[in-house]
């Protein structure tokens, strides 16, 4: 396949995979204030050196100034669709279609006011639709084997990072019920709530939620779960690119090793050693992969038209007659 | 008694114009017959609902054009009008018979035109205007193009003047557009009213993208013996990029921009995750200047270096070919039934509009002195761009139209005003009449001429409206040519 197309849809699907998780949050923290209203649950989820004015709610939602606000991944999301739309199924073009469609309406705004789980839900409900239709309606070759890295790395790293920002959630030991409402959030902020009750059937406690999103084996959210099967992915890709007689270049090495940090890791170990050293360890690991398959996969050589003179290629896009 | 549809066909003002559903009498043309009682039935909100209902189709599904010159990126949708047109198999068959006779001639005088040029030394056409048209590419003389087939697409638009009769108005020969709404409007016609498919036997369109990808393939160089087809896009931001991916979907090839081809030793190749692939035939929806960045525009960051050499040794396939503006300039096309007669010793079948080149000294004194009775256009322009309506232009522009004449003579042709049939629309819940054109879709693949039967019937949907572009607010129609 060609590696605009690759490319494109690898940041379609990780735009719509980050949007997922950024409405996952904005809905948790919003229910954690209504439960523990004393504390500022806001001003943590944004990332550092960024200042927000106004209210982090909103940024987090619609701003326009943050390129990962829910709106805006949708939009690019859609846009990358759009160009790609000959490449994926109309099922899932449409889908994304429509919910732009639906963001974008002046009444949108009114909506999210007026009944903000309400939207969230449909919206996760309509991201999660498109997932599913890229798996039932794609065939599951080289397209699709993108898409589900993409989708996979983006959560591994999601969910790092919710562990690295909401880390301060899982350290106040005190055995209050505002305790249990944060570990609580934690877990719904990854959508592991109820699959966390219903694997260790035991009082939550931090250590326990740590291990569950790192290491579990076999739920979806958790960081081993998604580097297990982007590694699958990319190991198919790079076989297919080796089968061509060419290099199938370091990716399948570098989530390797990723990959046995989460596998062999044990918890206590992990804590002992230093969280948020681990977690780093695992992030820049994360970090090098989409690198690699970018410049191995996404990238046959630099393209100095793609990098410069953006605008210019527009406007003589727009130029050729079409009669 | 609720208020019937039907009603609004006896209210139907026929405004003097001829009109495709109606007799000059007011009675039902007999192949709309089915239609008309179809919509007696009807309620004017049922068909108001079903219009609703095809308009939210077109938007869910994105089948949207950028407005052009707007890279900024303005998403519409050309509007639908419900009411269908319906065309005879007999007058298909003429319309069929005329078109293929017309690409012949064009592929025949295309193929005079770069290799031997005998109509130059026949004093049929003036030299000065084949050699002097923008679309004329002195450099691609002599190249061979496989099975002589320079128009593999050609998109012409026939209109009816007031005696019913029809006309070719323009031919377009370098990209033409529009195939993709001729599929998407059947398809969502059947969904929005799919009873008024059993009252008809109506011949289906969804073979063309199959009959393109045949004729792609029928052009492969040899060298090739599983040909690989890409189709060059301009990219997103172009005004029928919505064409290029569906045409790219339904015949299962790549759809590629520029960045994604590179050349190397005299091979077209696409840049692909797994390395490079070896590209045979290029359908491009690309301008001839912006392909090679080597050859026309140094300035175009949307073609492939290097392909124009490689498509001179015969090394990849150009669809269309390059160079065949030439045949669709519109002062050449006034010399179209002289071609025609020229190359195959027969008469036109399809007559042209009367036209007047104002390159020639007699006819250019005809339009400054007419210029506010006739319809005035740019030889290379297309999309209703660079086009003066005399009758419906106030005198400014009738003088800034003189002006830019006698400046530039080869630049301009005119034509009178024809009084464009009309069709029924389906305006503010109830029917009204609309000036329409019709553009039929014609593959050649070097033996076949393949007409899709139907086309693209495009509306003026303002009402006195002449111009049926979607860039100037027209809208189309589903279009049914009955078996």
């Amino acid at each position: 396949m060609l590696c605009r197309v690759a490319d494109d849809l690898f940041w379609m699907s990780r735009y719509v995979e980050r949007a997922i998780g950024v409405s996952r949050l904005i809905d948790v923290t919003r229910h954690l204030e209504l439960d523990a209203g004393d504390i500022d649950f806001w001003t943590p989820l944004v990332p550092p050196g960024i200042t927000v004015t106004g209210d982090v709610r909103f940024w987090l939602t619609s701003a326009d100034e943050n390129p990962d606000s829910l709106v805006c991944c949708v939009r690019r999301a859609r846009e990358l669709a759009r160009g790609v739309r000959e490449s994926i199924s109309s099922e899932m073009w449409e889908e994304l279609n429509q919910l732009h469609a639906s963001l974008t309406r002046p009444t949108a705004t009114r909506e999210v006011r007026g009944d903000a789980g309400g939207f969230h839900r449909l919206v996760r409900e309509r991201l999660q639709h498109v997932q599913g239709l890229a798996d039932a309606t794609l065939a599951h070759d080289e397209p699709w084997h993108f898409i589900e890295i993409a989708m996979y790395l983006e959560r591994a790293h999601a969910t790092t990072m919710l562990l690295h920002r909401q880390g301060h959630l899982l350290t106040t030991v005190e055995g209050t019920d505002t305790d249990l409402v944060k570990w609580l959030a934690v877990l719904r902020s990854a959508g592991c709530a109820e699959g966390y009750a219903r694997y260790y059937a035991l009082r939550i406690e931090p250590a326990r939620i740590i291990e569950f999103l790192l290491l579990n084996p076999v739920f979806p959210q958790s960081v081993r779960f998604s580097l297990t099967r982007a590694s699958e992915s990319i190991g198919i890709i790079a076989a297919l690119r080796e089968g061509a007689g060419n290099d199938p270049g370091p990716a399948v090495r570098t989530i390797g090793r990723a990959r046995a940090l989460v596998e062999h890791g044990a918890v206590d170990e992990i804590l002992e050693q230093g969280f948020a050293e681990f977690l780093g360890t695992v992030q820049s690991a994360l970090a090098s992969v989409s690198d690699q398959v970018t410049a191995t996969y996404l990238r046959d050589q630099p393209q100095s038209s793609r990098l410069g003179g953006v605008e210019r290629a527009a406007v003589l896009m727009a130029e050729q007659q079409q009669q | 008694m609720r208020p019937e549809a039907g009603a609004t066909l006896a209210m139907y003002d026929l405004g003097g114009f001829w009109d495709e559903m109606f007799e000059a009498d007011g009675r039902v043309r007999e192949h709309y017959a089915q239609l008309a009682g179809r919509l007696a039935t009807l309620s004017p909100q049922d068909v108001t609902r079903r219009q609703v209902a095809a308009e939210l189709s077109f938007q869910a599904r994105g089948i949207t054009f950028a407005v052009n010159q707007d890279p900024g990126g303005l998403e519409k949708i050309i509007p639908f009008d419900l009411i269908p047109r319906i065309i005879t198999a007999e007058e298909w068959r003429r319309i069929e018979r005329g078109l293929e006779q017309r690409v012949r001639a064009l592929n025949l005088f295309l193929h005079d035109v770069y290799h031997e040029q005998k109509i130059l030394r026949s004093g049929l056409v003036p030299p000065e205007l084949i050699l002097g048209a923008r679309g004329y590419r002195r450099e691609f003389r002599g190249v061979e193009v496989p099975r002589g087939v320079y128009t593999h697409v050609v998109g012409s638009d026939l209109v009816r003047d007031a005696s019913g009769e029809f006309y070719v108005l323009e031919d377009n020969l370098r990209t033409p557009s529009g195939v993709s709404y001729v599929v998407e409007n059947r398809r969502v016609m059947k969904r929005v009213w799919p009873q008024i498919f059993a009252d008809h036997d109506i011949r289906p369109v969804e073979g063309y993208p199959q009959d393109l990808l045949d004729v792609l393939r029928a052009v492969a160089q040899p060298i090739a013996s599983e040909p690989t087809v890409v189709l060059l896009t301009p990219g997103v931001h172009n005004s029928a990029f919505f064409e290029h991916a569906f045409l790219a979907k339904a015949m299962g090839i790549e759809m590629v921009q520029g960045s994604d081809l590179f050349v190397d030793d005299a091979t077209v190749y696409m840049r692909t995750t797994s390395g490079r692939q070896r590209v045979d035939v290029i359908y491009r929806r690309i301008d001839d200047d912006f392909l090679d960045p080597l050859a026309f525009r140094g300035d175009s960051l949307l073609g492939v270096p290097g392909l124009l050499a490689t498509y001179r040794m015969g090394r990849v396939s150009v669809a269309n070919a390059i160079g065949t503006g030439v045949a669709d300039d519109k002062a050449i096309y006034a010399y179209v039934p002289t071609i025609i007669k020229y190359y195959l010793g027969e008469d036109e079948i399809l007559p042209n509009v009367k036209t007047y080149v104002a390159a020639d000294p007699l006819e250019r004194a005809y339009i400054l002195e007419h210029i506010a009775e006739l319809v005035v256009k740019s030889v290379n322009e297309s999309g209703g761009y660079g086009m003066l309506i005399g009758p419906h232009a106030p005198a400014a522009d009738h003088e800034e139209y003189r002006r830019r004449i006698i400046a530039d003579p080869r630049g301009y042709i005119a034509q009178p005003t024809l009084a464009l049939s009309r069709h029924p629309s389906w305006q503010n819940e109830r029917l009204d009449g609309r000036h329409v054109d019709l553009r039929p879709f014609i593959l050649f693949s070097g033996d076949e001429v393949t007409v899709t039967p139907g086309g693209l019937t495009r509306v003026a949907l303002r009402k006195g409206s002449l111009v049926v572009n979607s860039s100037q607010g027209g809208g189309a129609k589903d279009t049914w040519v009955l078996a």
